[in-house]
């Protein structure tokens, strides 16, 4: 039989606010243990949290980007469990009215089609300390520097099919969080994280299979991994008739295979109940409008438009969609209106972005601005000058800060397009090798580039070597 | 309403000996069902936008205390870090 | 008259007029808590080397000529959950029986800030749920008047030894009755005001949205002096109402001219002892002699209110007692093989059983598939009840009730039945739930000799209204009597 699979996933993503989400702590990486807390995010007796505006703010961008309700009057929930990650035992979240509900975010899959996902909603809460496991020593130890760093939740709905469908949602999900900086998206630092429920269902079918729940999922290729793991299983478990328990489950990414973490009968039951501490978020209507308002182009909209009404290619168009310096490049380019786009793009993702590279610069310290790149690639357009010319005007406008025409004309850089001039020199270098020409019609196909290379040689490389060619050619064919 | 005194008192991270356990029924029993008499209301609960919450400006402050100052009451300490018995996943 | 009988304002006054030194008047008081500590056990922790050099310093600024708040170098004793930045802060309960917090609650700021004396903390039933102070890990603090009897609770110190002459002025909270029940049992005055005007901060939280720091005094002056301290906006506590507040002792008045006092059936009836109802209905109509108007109102839900509140409080109490788990601060259990087994002997061995019985409550009333029936239906009875006083407060200014329906009970008498015990607070809980302020000021005595206390409800931040209705009944009845013999 075959199958689809169905995957949802709930993406945590830290905010890149300066304090926590409910005290005045840093929230910041990567910092000594157990520096970053206060009273508060230890969750000390007498304590009481204080909700950060930026928290809400930042949730609320994210709630436009992925086109959702904004429910401007909210309040928060406390989700109880007991934990050492977790110092007071519960998480602030929010269980009935998120922030942000019913949205919908369009990615463009491999393929250049494009596919909604629905955005089921957003939520607001604080993350958890870490535990740190150390083998030589008989206890756990607690590090509670990041309790209370911001968090969002983004849950979708069970909208994709593949598990490359979720690595694009993922790396979309990621990109808005960028163009809209409100997270740092440091995967290696945690600092977005997944839980993903998968199920099967035999093709056809409108009934979603039982779901399993894959926690601690920790990147985007670990992601793609755990959903066809996943997914193999429970298709064996139906094809050898059995049925799939609901469960969560944690994903090893190092073994490559997920484990059974508790049944739905053992199911924690959080006994949500409104945070009496804080009382409702109320957001001005005035100031909704505004986030909306503030929000750039974001990339998931960007791509679409660079590969559709741009024609670059779906690879291409990402790359550049990806960097906001080159998106940024890219848009001031296209702007000026000179130059192809999709020559620009060649430029960007080659010699700028080898550049970049090389000396680990930004595009934005060199002299390198939209308009010379423009002034760039509408010479070599018109042929004024050569692609090798190109690169190293190119080189010039970075190490010496001036204009292409400038560069040009210190550097005799334009090629010869006349065509009276350059038969003139043709008919010269051709008179004086009438053995070449012979070979040449003798079969010797070689002979061909010799000419050419000799009349190149002749106008002291400033020929247009396309043009020159085309003279050549039709001069021995004569 | 019967009370499943055990399994609250595994959610509430208690043990209740066992010679306990009675008592402690009877009297959650009698609690529950003093609350019980109460009449069902036809109502529903709306959030209070005339009284909102102020929010807290987005500014961080370092080194109010000391990681001394705050583990000074923890019963165990190690490198810097709360212990507690080791967890296994 | 000794030191420590004197009221803080008359003690103030003293001291600007250097009629006497702080260092006298903290003397005189250890000199009392010398005397009847012993047999009241009102304190948890006594802070005498500290109190004895703030009132020294206290002397000194005024050597200097220094202007000093009015409650400077006054002696004050801070109930026990009341975070004291490098003095211990218990609750009360073997959980915290070494817990020092690194940071003051936000009333301490003010306390100090103020120059006040702070004599030590304060005993209290654990964690402030209990209605005798006998829930307590420590001690069994007695009623003054009567040392077989409960001082009440659950600030029970506080009352105590403001009652008894160990401290001028006292910190107290109130949850369902916290500061107003022990004020009547031992014959103060004790104020719980409006949700929202006093800072949470730094109070270890009972039940969130019922909890309120108050004071305790003597005289309806020293309570106006102390709430016009410790009242206010702090950006710390989100609950707290940012408005302006007034200074209630300054503004203090004893005029009861067209004052409108409601009298609900609904606190008369039955469970409230006869003597009771008569003392309060006497002070009533002393006040109605005096040129205010008496009405009867009816608050219907009250009936309810009991149930609602167990609910609400303990809800909310399972969650706030669950950072207790030894891993932090406070106690830990000394053998355990996991996680779970350290979690549960710890929480097992460090609450009391009445402890454990509300956060086993409020466990249940919270787990998955009976919120509705509980917790949701307790919020709408909070909304009812909140109502019926919002449209009783359109029609007078005032309401009066008992504070407790009888005298106080003997050590002992009631700790087998938390339902008989939850019944003192029938007449509290009500004003917690609708987060309005009450005071509960002595009105005569029961026929063995216990302090009787009426209850005056005001509407949502008018304590200037309520202060000033007990200051003119105060004035009317000639003060409120000495400090009783202690033997």
């Amino acid at each position: 039989m075959d199958y689809e699979i169905v995957v949802g996933l709930e993406v945590h993503a830290e905010l890149n606010t300066r304090s926590k989400i409910y005290c005045d702590c840093k929230n910041a990486f990567g910092l000594e243990v157990n520096t970053q807390v206060c009273p508060i995010c230890m969750g000390m007796p007498g304590t009481l949290p204080t909700l950060n505006e930026k928290v809400v703010e930042y949730a609320i961008k994210m709630g436009h980007a992925l086109g959702c309700t904004i429910n401007n009057v909210c309040k928060q929930d406390r989700k109880n469990y007991f934990y050492p990650d977790l110092p007071k035992a519960y998480q602030i979240s929010q269980a009935e009215v998120p922030l942000c509900q019913n949205g919908k975010l369009e990615v463009m899959l491999d393929d250049g089609t494009m596919k909604t996902i629905g955005v089921t909603r957003i939520h607001i809460e604080e993350d958890a300390g870490k535990l740190l496991h150390d083998d030589s020593f008989s206890g756990s130890l607690v590090d509670l520097n990041r309790c209370g760093v911001p968090l969002i939740e983004i849950v979708s709905e069970p909208d994709m099919r593949s598990s490359a469908e979720a690595k694009a949602y993922l790396e979309t999900i990621k990109s808005i969080l960028q163009y809209i900086n409100i997270s740092d998206c440091k995967m290696q630092e945690g600092s977005i994280r997944c839980d993903v429920n998968v199920s099967v269902r035999p093709k056809g079918s409108d009934k979603f299979g039982t779901r399993c729940e894959m926690k601690n999922v920790n990147s985007f290729s670990a992601a793609v991994r755990g959903i066809e793991y996943e997914a193999k299983r429970q298709i064996e478990i139906l094809e050898n008739g059995g049925t799939v328990t609901q469960e969560t489950r944690r994903w090893d990414d190092v073994k490559g295979m997920s484990i059974s973490m508790r049944s739905k009968e053992d199911a924690q039951d959080y006994r949500y109940f409104p945070e009496p501490d804080l009382l409702t978020i109320v957001v001005d209507e005035n100031k909704v409008k505004e986030l909306k308002d503030s929000l750039p182009e974001l990339p998931n909209e960007k791509l679409k438009r660079y590969v559709q009404t741009m024609g670059l290619s779906r690879v291409d168009a990402s790359l550049i969609v990806e960097n906001l310096d080159r998106a940024a490049l890219m848009d001031a380019c296209v702007e000026i209106g000179k130059g192809s786009p999709k020559s620009i793009a060649k430029w960007i993702l080659a010699d700028i972005s080898k550049y970049m590279n090389d000396t680990g610069k930004s595009i934005l310290d060199t002299p390198l601005t939209a308009a010379r790149l423009c002034d760039l690639v509408a010479e070599i357009e018109k042929g004024t000058i050569s692609n090798s010319a190109g690169k190293t005007v190119f080189e010039a406008i970075i190490a010496e800060d001036k204009e292409v025409a400038e560069i040009i004309a210190e550097k005799g850089l334009s090629q010869n397009s006349d065509t009276s001039a350059l038969e003139a020199i043709a008919k010269e270098v051709l008179a004086a090798n009438e053995k070449s020409i012979n070979d040449y019609k003798n079969g010797k196909t070689n002979a061909l580039g010799y000419l050419v290379g000799q009349c190149m040689k002749a106008s002291k490389g400033k020929a247009n070597p396309g043009l020159m060619k085309e003279i050549v050619t039709r001069l021995v064919n004569e | 309403m019967n009370i499943d005194i055990k399994h609250i008192a595994k959610l509430s991270r208690l043990r209740i000996e066992d010679d306990k356990i009675e008592k402690f029924e009877k009297d959650m029993q009698s609690i529950v069902n003093m609350v019980e008499q109460m009449p069902d209301i036809d109502d529903t609960l709306t959030l209070d936008v005339n009284n909102p919450m102020k929010l807290r400006e987005d500014v961080e402050v370092t080194d109010k205390y000391t990681r001394e100052q705050l583990m000074k009451n923890a019963p165990q300490v190690q490198a810097g870090c709360l212990v507690v018995p080791k967890i296994v996943d | 008259m000794e030191l420590y009988e004197k009221s803080a304002f008359e003690l103030s006054e003293m001291l600007k007029a250097k009629e006497c030194s702080a260092a006298e008047i903290t003397d005189s008081v250890f000199g009392r808590i010398g005397k009847t500590e012993a047999s009241v056990e009102a304190y948890v922790t006594v802070c005498e080397e500290s109190a004895r050099e703030q009132a020294k310093k206290v002397d000194e600024m005024i050597a200097e000529g220094k202007q000093l708040h009015p409650l400077a170098g006054i002696p004050i004793g801070i109930k026990d959950n009341i975070s004291t930045k490098g003095i211990l802060t218990t609750c009360s309960s073997k959980m915290l029986y070494n817990y020092v917090p690194p940071f003051n609650a936000t009333v301490m700021n003010k306390v100090n800030g103020a120059e006040m004396v702070v004599t030590g903390k304060l005993n209290m039933d654990e964690f402030a749920m209990g209605s005798s102070t006998e829930t307590s890990y420590f001690k069994k603090t007695k009623n003054p008047h009567d040392l077989t009897r409960i001082p009440g609770g659950s600030s029970g110190g506080s009352a105590a030894a403001v009652a008894s002459g160990e401290a001028i002025v006292a910190l107290g909270s109130d949850t369902g009755g916290s500061i107003r029940q022990p004020s009547a049992y031992c014959g103060v005055v004790g104020l719980k005001p409006t949700y929202g005007s006093v800072s949470r901060f730094g109070l270890v939280a009972f039940a969130s949205s019922l909890d309120q720091i108050g004071p305790v005094g003597r005289t309806v002056k020293d309570v106006a002096m102390l709430q016009s301290l410790i009242c206010g906006h702090d950006r710390m506590d989100a609950t707290s109402k940012d408005i302006a507040y007034p200074d209630y002792a300054a503004n203090l008045k004893n005029d009861v001219k067209g004052l409108k006092i409601g009298i609900p059936d609904e606190y008369f009836g039955e469970g409230i002892d006869a003597e009771v109802k008569d003392a309060v209905m006497a002070a009533v109509k002393l006040l109605e002699k005096n040129g205010a108007e008496v009405k009867k109102i009816s608050l219907p839900s009250t009936a309810y209110a009991l149930n609602s509140y167990y609910i609400i409080s303990s809800a909310e109490a399972s969650s706030n007692l669950a950072r207790f788990d030894g891993v932090r601060y406070g106690y830990r259990t000394e053998n355990y093989d996991s996680l779970i087994d350290m979690y549960e002997k710890t929480r097992s061995e460090g609450f009391g059983d009445e402890v454990k019985r509300r956060i086993m409550l409020g466990t249940f009333v919270l787990s998955s598939g009976f919120y509705d029936a509980y917790y949701k239906k307790a919020k709408l009875m909070q909304k009812k009840i909140s109502a019926e006083f919002s449209e009783a407060f359109a029609d007078v200014d005032v309401i009066a009730t008992p504070t407790v329906p009888s005298g106080a009970f003997k050590i002992g008498e009631n700790m087998g039945d938390p339902l008989k015990m939850y019944a003192t607070d029938i007449c509290t809980v009500t004003i917690n739930i609708a987060g309005l302020p009450a005071i509960s000021v002595p009105c005569g005595k029961t026929a063995n000799g216990m302090p009787i206390g009426m209850q005056l409800i005001g509407g949502h931040f008018r304590e200037q209204t309520l202060l000033d209705t007990a200051n003119a009944y105060e004035t009317l009845v000639g003060g409120f009597g000495s400090i009783p013999k202690i033997v």
